[in-house]
């Protein structure tokens, strides 16, 4: 983009204006230089020092890229994504008819793409409980695609930071907006089903952990994505992001890698009980046990700090959190007492819930942990496009697609050295907790 | 409201959607929920934006994902022009068997909102939901304002149908008054 072939310069007199990064899924990430003031802006640089995966190199020791690289990957993919859907048409609703809107949107939609993920904290989503009241690491993204330093950058791309906060942000947007129908095609174009930040974190970390689950023809599946109306809903003209017929096999691949991902990497108990074991340093380390949430703050504190403060605490009794930091530098982390088995789900839903308050009784609150993370819908339902023009649900065209299923934790993890006694236990009790489990109190 | 009492509440909506005729999909569910909570004032918690057309819960969303991934609901795929439809299981029978003080004080809402909704096609419902939202962002504007204010948020929309959606739901809010003092909307 912007770029202007029509004026050859002589090498060596003339400042290069489009610039090539070197990327191990893409080859090459492009961007210009005013794109490149904002890449060297602190909050987008910070990201070199916030892992993508937090800490999975515990358990995949390749998984220690970081969301920098990430964010220039999604940029990328978004570009590719709005030039294919642009170029297949279909695109009445977005009313992008006029070249001006669509240098304007494609401008709007990378910058939006590379800062989407400013707002981490250190460690991403690891330790995303630990921001204060209602803060998320969606309203820090806001408040620094707000400030001051931004605000420049957004005036020199002649770009408002209302309408990048849109794209970034999405359907997470803290100040819950209105969407029409452009923002929120171009939204998912960065955060949906078949957006660039999904596609880029399958491709990233299946490339960095070995995890090779995580592959799919994205090429392929780029190519023909379109904007579709979901008239198989009772006609309604309502527009997503759907895909020609060729393209039906790559989504399915897509969201089957996603699946795998979640089920084998994200959600693996070893990396989840890492997660739980690092809030609680965070916990006893940060000040008040929350983090701060002004600009400054947020940008002096990166998992550099973090890290030291884990690797001097396990080394000193005296400094807090040190029987976590331990914990975790020797990877003496909780293990798995329980995990969800769907003829349990049958009988009582929280059954690992009912498990961990059992056990807690017997073994001690302090010696249990729990985990059942709220896991975004997978979005298998799209629209399709036939070679008759007659536009279908992927969920008809697809027994795949139809069966995929949602992927859903409830683990109990016990003390490495209550582990013998906690299992023991367990198979003694277990169909009984699970039972009784089941006569909640339905109290109004 | 816990979680089984929420979702003992969305089984009973798709539950009635189904026996008034809907063939509930997720975009009846969607705005069936949104006059739940945004008329009948039954505090579910999902929060909803103004999205393509008309009020969206994408917390909703992962919830019914959620219980799909619980065998509480199931895909059907209906033939055209109608399309992915949830439907409740056997599972979601014995859920609702234990929130029972639950469904009895809300279902006289729940029935009240599958019976309008019942028999609406989406664009329908996609019409009138926008209008609740935007009555509900401004009270007391009259019918010709928030039609336009309608129109301008998704200008797909005529003012004509904005106007007939607007009346639409003053009616219903008259309608839905014994109700809403029946469950006491919006106490928890």
């Amino acid at each position: 983009m912007g770029r202007d072939c029509s004026k050859k310069e002589v090498r060596g007199t003339a400042k290069k204006n489009n610039h090539e990064i070197r990327d191990p899924i893409y080859a090459f990430v492009h961007m210009d230089s005013s794109e490149r003031e904002v890449l060297n802006s602190a909050p987008v640089q910070r990201l070199r020092h916030i892992h993508q995966l937090a800490l999975t190199s515990l358990v995949y020791p390749g998984g220690t890229h970081r969301r920098f690289e990430h964010s220039l990957g999604v940029m990328e993919l978004a570009t590719r994504i709005y030039n294919a859907v642009l170029e297949n048409g279909g695109t009445d609703s977005l009313d992008i008819d006029r070249r001006y809107d669509e240098i304007y949107y494609l401008r709007v939609l990378r910058m939006a793409a590379l800062v989407h993920d400013i707002g981490h904290a250190p460690f991403s989503h690891a330790s995303e409980d630990l921001f204060p009241g209602n803060c998320n690491h969606e309203a820090m993204t806001l408040r620094l695609i707000e400030s001051d330093e931004m605000e420049k950058l957004w005036a020199m791309l002649k770009i408002q930071s209302e309408d990048v906060a849109k794209l970034a942000l999405g359907r997470d947007h803290p100040k819950k907006k209105t969407f029409s129908n452009t923002e929120a095609i171009l939204s998912e174009i960065i955060t949906g089903a078949f957006g660039a930040d999904r596609m880029d974190y399958l491709l990233r970390d299946s490339h960095h952990t070995g995890v090779a689950y995580g592959r799919f023809d994205h090429y392929r599946l780029i190519e023909t994505l379109r904007v579709l109306p979901k008239t198989y809903e009772d006609r309604s003209k309502e527009p997503a992001l759907g895909v020609e017929i060729g393209g039906l096999q790559s989504a399915e691949a897509l969201l089957l890698a996603r699946y795998f991902m979640f089920s084998q990497l994200y959600f693996h108990p070893v990396r989840r009980i890492y997660d739980i074991h690092l809030k609680e340093y965070l916990q006893a380390w940060l000040l008040g046990g929350r983090f701060p949430v002004d600009v400054t703050g947020h940008l002096n504190l990166t998992d550099n700090e973090v890290m030291a403060g884990i690797w001097r605490a396990s080394r000193d009794p005296d400094l807090p959190g040190h029987g976590v930091a331990k914990r975790i530098m020797m990877r003496d982390h909780y293990r798995v007492l329980y995990t969800r088995n769907p003829d349990d789900v049958l009988k009582y839903r929280e059954a690992g819930l009912a498990i961990y308050t059992a056990a807690s009784a017997v073994f001690g609150e302090e010696n249990l942990r729990h985990d059942r993370p709220k896991i975004p819908a997978s979005q298998a339902a799209f629209p399709v496009l036939e070679p008759d023009g007659r536009i279908v649900s992927s969920l008809l065209k697809s027994d795949a697609l139809r069966h995929i299923p949602e992927v859903a934790v409830d683990t109990v993890y016990i003390r490495p050295e209550l582990l013998v006694a906690g299992r023991a236990w367990l198979n003694e009790n277990r169909e009984n907790i699970i039972e009784s489990g089941s006569e909640l109190e339905d109290t109004i | 409201m816990k979680k089984i009492q929420r979702d003992g509440l969305l089984v009973e909506l798709i539950d009635e959607l189904t026996n008034y005729g809907s063939w509930c999909g997720e975009t009846h569910i969607q705005k069936a929920t949104y006059f739940l909570e945004a008329m009948m004032g039954i505090p579910l918690g999902f929060p909803y934006v103004l999205y393509k057309h008309g009020p969206f819960s994408f917390d909703l969303s992962d919830e019914l994902a959620s219980m799909r991934a619980d065998a509480l609901l199931e895909w059907e795929i209906k033939p055209e022009p109608y399309g992915n439809a949830l439907k409740t299981t056997d599972v979601s029978a014995g859920l609702k068997a234990r929130v029972p003080r639950t469904l009895a004080r809300y279902r006289p809402a729940i029935s009240f909102v599958a019976e309008k909704f019942g028999t609406r096609g989406v664009k329908d419902l996609e019409k009138i939901s926008t209008a609740l939202y935007v009555t509900n962002e401004a009270p007391g504007r009259g019918c010709e304002a928030r039609a336009r204010r309608i129109t301008e948020l998704k200008p797909h929309i005529t003012l004509d149908e904005a106007k007939e959606a607007v009346s639409f739901v003053d009616e219903m809010f008259r309608e839905a008054e014994p109700v809403i003092r029946e469950i006491g909307g919006g106490e928890t």
